[in-house]
């Protein structure tokens, strides 16, 4: 037992300690008198009593003595020396000094005790440490606190597979003497979740054996963790998805907006009439209400953890919905706005009867989640409770910080290569994004964000770049609202599968150079070969398919001649002998596969 | 080999006894100076003891009490000479001759005013080589002369003449001398020449007129050596325990703890009770009682109290080492550490 092990996690607890306290203890002696240390073996916890202690010189004199002697430590009453001088004295000849409270004789007693039998003060601290970590609730951040609160002058730390600090005191710079402890952490499938790192320069035999025990003692609850982390976020996720589709079916709201859309009133006022210096402000009280609105409608649901998911959200994400507004230009464009808003009226209009009970019973799709479903009622035939649907559903997307009218932009972020965690994905997506939704869309991840494409664009280059496996993305082109969503998402998505991994790619600057940049040459090389092989077999030195993909590119006979050089006519016998070999260059279908084809086998 | 203490003398005379003095304030030291300059005129006559007829009857004299009372109550100027007086009425003999119990500041000078008033001659040496806070600590005490009979006489004119056990001196005189405000002059350690002439640290008063001489070095006022203990600047100036609660004292115990500013840069710590009486330096004694230690001021060059001691002050410590007689079995403890309630 060193003497810190003593104080920090042994019959010492409590006491104030001034230097080190790396000698290990090994015997007790209660001083009354200086002469006595003459006889005080090293390693010895001077204990001091009566004169020995009466002054703060008699503690200095003490200290010094210990210090002639090598004595682990001097134990003083608290009192009988200002503890500042003591301190200075102690740091001086590198001698601890520990300031005990209770009556020394005691402590005499417990210390002689634990140095007599570290064994029994170590079990005695695993026993305590299991019996923490067991406590309620397991959380990495309760874990980790336990850990470095029990183990004495030891660092720990949770790191992640790739090595990133998750939790914990970072293991300060290792000395010469230090050492380490590794415990890899799995969850309950035997998947590794990180590991715990755990560090510290005491020089005491055998402690690192116990901080690896104590570390052992920590695997279950973390695994428990993250588990329940786990499933919260699926279900996070999983609610949050079902959120953002029954948004893409709602119809849009009215162009004239009544009494009957709560929240949106102040930010119409926001966006129209109010010079950009006044909206930062009034941004400030339009989340007041919605997040009150949210909270209150939300509470009125019957499933907690939906609210619990809401606050948070709003908690971590206000910033973002500020930003999303009052940085956009082009939420201050009248016209734009209104256009949109007529447009998703007409499109709400169609899509009322059929697309919203279709959007009311996606949740329940999901079925045996326990995902909020709303509430279950013929929204299509009561215009009372269809309004009140969708003032919920508005709600609940505000509350989560996303933006759910003006003009927004969406983005599709792909995995291009490894094996991308879901759970993190998303994670790590809302991270770099802000408040946006994040839904599953074939092989990736898409969502809308009220930013504008320029920000939408920089914060998708930090995800992509963020992730630990190969991730391109797109970006739309910004559309007037929520009803033309699907648009821009169709162009992030193409966008996103012309980018590469680790790149962004802009759906509103994609032209048809980018698309056909993005065509997969390799990939198809093979079956353009199968395609043209009748008239590969004929063609000798290349000339039909130059003269094909002349004629296709160029969309005639005369121009085709123009960019070959050769006459008209020779240009008509080389169609003629290509509609030989098989190809009905009247039909679009064959046009386009033959281009394609000869795109990709031309240089 | 008698010499005279005319104006000029007196003056080397007090500069020299404020050099290692301790409790001194500037406007008392000068009242006494002021006063026995009123009184000598063209002299006092100064002697060794053994110049004297060994039969001729002494007194001490000295000032007991506070010298801040002593600034603010002012003097008769009838006080040495009615406490010699008194104590001549006591015993049937008349005095031949003063000395004085310790030399510090305003005390070296006070037998100056008794032998003026008396017309008799000051006796060379002093009963200390240093000054201690009690009346009894002095050579003479161990040279087994007794303190009593003792006569104090006040500034109101008020005289009490003190017979007790000679342990018993302090714990009487205490309350008179608060009775008469504060201050008074006390003739005691009645005794012949002969007598004096063994228990007196001889000489002291000629080395104190000698180290008043401009640029004199300070050891001179040291008859039995001085050195420095350590440059420093005063970190704490703290309460202290640890001194005995039994042991009755003018002050209550502090303790000042000095940075050393170069060197090793020791921690230095001085545990006072009165005056200063045990020096550590990283734990470890390197000074103790009964040697005087002392702060000196590293701005003005004067002593500076155990009082006025405060973080920040640059102070030099120095240890006044005491005359033989004080490391004695019996001066030790008499004037030793135990003494001061610290038992090493």
């Amino acid at each position: 037992m060193t003497v810190a092990e003593l104080v920090e996690g042994g019959p010492l607890a409590g006491a104030r300690m001034y230097g080190a306290g790396r000698d290990p203890v090994r015997q007790v002696r209660i001083v009354d008198e200086l002469a006595v240390f003459g006889t005080v073996a090293p390693h010895t916890a001077v204990v001091l009593i009566g004169a020995a202690a009466a002054g703060g010189w008699a503690v200095e004199m003490a200290v010094r003595r210990a210090w002639e002697q090598a004595a682990a430590c001097v134990i003083a009453p608290s009192g009988g020396l200002d503890e500042g001088s003591g301190e200075a004295l102690a740091e001086r000849l590198g001698v601890t000094l520990v300031f005990v409270d209770e009556d020394p004789l005691v402590t005499a007693v417990h210390v002689a005790s634990a140095a007599s039998r570290p064994e029994a003060a170590r079990t005695q601290l695993v026993a305590r440490c299991a019996t923490r970590l067991a406590g309620d609730r397991p959380s990495v951040r309760r874990v980790l606190g336990v850990l470095n609160a029990e183990l004495p002058g030891t660092s720990v730390a949770f790191l992640d597979p790739y090595g990133d600090h998750l939790a914990g005191r970072r293991a300060t710079g290792r000395g010469r003497d230090g050492w380490t402890v590794e415990v890899d952490v799995a969850d309950a499938d035997g998947a590794t979740l990180g590991k715990l790192v755990a560090g510290g320069s005491s020089r005491s035999p055998g402690w690192p054996a116990v901080v690896r025990t104590v570390l052992e003692l920590a695997l279950a609850p973390l695994a428990a963790w993250a588990a329940t982390e786990r499933l919260r976020a699926w279900q996070d996720f999983t609610v949050q998805e079902a959120l953002a589709e029954r948004l893409l079916t709602l119809p849009p709201e009215p162009a004239h907006h009544g009494p009957v859309s709560r929240q949106a009133a102040p930010h119409q006022v926001a966006s129209r009439q109010v010079p950009p210096h006044e909206v930062a402000r009034q941004e400030a009280a339009r989340e007041e209400v919605a997040r009150e609105v949210a909270a209150r409608e939300v509470a009125a649901r019957e499933v907690a953890a939906r609210e619990e998911v809401a606050r948070e959200e709003v908690a971590v994400r206000e910033p973002g919905i500020r930003e999303g507004v009052s940085h956009d230009p082009a939420s201050h464009d009248p016209g734009s706005h209104d256009l949109a808003s007529h447009e998703a009226a007409s499109h709400g209009a169609a899509s009322r009867e059929a697309g919203l009970p279709r959007g009311a019973g996606l949740p329940g799709r999901r079925g045996g989640t326990s995902s909020p479903t709303p509430r279950e009622e013929p929204s299509g035939a009561e215009e009372g409770a269809y309004e009140q649907v969708t003032d919920e559903v508005r709600a609940a997307a505000a509350a989560l910080g996303w933006a759910v009218r003006g003009p927004l932009t969406a983005y599709l972020v792909r995995p291009a290569g490894g094996r991308p965690d879901a759970v993190r994905a998303r994670a790590l997506i809302a991270a770099a994004l802000g408040p946006v939704p994040v839904v599953r869309r074939g092989e990736g991840w898409a969502g809308w964000s009220g930013v504008s494409p320029d920000e939408l664009a920089v914060r998708l280059r930090r995800c992509v770049e963020s992730t630990p496996w190969p991730c391109a993305a797109g970006a739309g082109a910004p559309v007037g609202g929520l009803g033309a969503a699907e648009e821009s998402l169709l162009g992030a998505e193409a966008a996103a599968f012309v980018a590469g991994p680790g790149t962004v790619a802009r759906a509103d600057r994609m032209g048809p150079a980018e698309l056909l940049g993005a065509i997969p040459a390799d990939a198809l090389r093979a079956p353009a070969s199968v395609v043209l092989r009748p008239l590969l077999a004929v063609d000798r030195d290349g000339t039909l398919l130059r003269t094909l993909a002349a004629v296709l590119d160029e969309g005639g006979a005369l121009k085709a001649a123009e960019r070959l050089g050769v006459h008209r006519n020779t240009v008509t016998t080389r169609i003629e002998r290509i509609r030989a070999a098989g190809f009905d260059l009247e039909d679009a279908a064959t046009r386009l596969a033959l281009q394609l084809a000869c795109r990709v086998l031309l240089p | 080999m008698s010499r005279l203490i005319g104006p000029a003398e007196l003056d080397l005379l007090a500069a020299g006894a404020r050099l290692l003095a301790t409790g001194a304030s500037e406007s008392s030291s000068a009242l006494v100076r002021d006063w026995a300059a009123s009184v000598i005129g063209a002299g006092v006559e100064l002697v060794a003891a053994g110049e004297l007829d060994p039969g001729t009857w002494c007194a001490a004299v000295t000032l007991v009490g506070s010298t801040t009372a002593l600034s603010e109550q002012l003097p008769r100027g009838d006080e040495p000479a009615r406490a010699v007086r008194a104590l001549e009425g006591r015993l049937g003999r008349r005095a031949g001759a003063v000395v004085a119990l310790n030399l510090a500041a305003e005390n070296a000078l006070m037998p100056l005013v008794a032998a003026a008033a008396l017309d008799v001659p000051v006796v060379d040496g002093d009963g200390t080589g240093r000054v201690f806070p009690l009346v009894e600590q002095s050579t003479y005490t161990l040279g087994g002369v007794s303190a009593v009979p003792l006569a104090i006489a006040g500034a109101s004119g008020e005289l009490a003449v003190l017979e007790t056990a000679p342990d018993r001196v302090e714990e009487l005189l205490r309350p008179v001398v608060l009775a008469m405000g504060g201050w008074g002059v006390a003739a005691c350690y009645p005794m012949e020449a002969g007598e004096l002439a063994r228990v007196l640290v001889p000489g002291t008063v000629s080395r104190l007129l000698e180290a008043g001489e401009k640029g004199a070095p300070r050891e001179v006022a040291a008859p039995f050596g001085v050195r420095t203990l350590c440059r420093g600047r005063i970190l704490a100036v703290e309460g202290s325990s640890g001194h005995g609660g039994e042991l009755a004292m003018p002050s209550l115990p502090s303790s000042i703890v000095v940075q050393e500013l170069e060197g090793l840069r020791r921690l230095v710590r001085l545990e006072a009770h009165n005056e200063i009486v045990l020096a550590l330096a990283d734990g470890a004694v390197v000074a103790r009682a009964p040697d005087q230690i002392c702060m000196i001021a590293c701005g003005d060059g004067l002593v500076v109290d155990v009082d006025k001691a405060e973080p920040g002050l640059e102070v030099e410590v120095m240890t006044v080492t005491a005359a033989p007689v004080w490391h004695t079995e019996a001066g030790l403890a008499l004037g030793g550490l135990r003494a001061f309630g610290i038992r090493l």
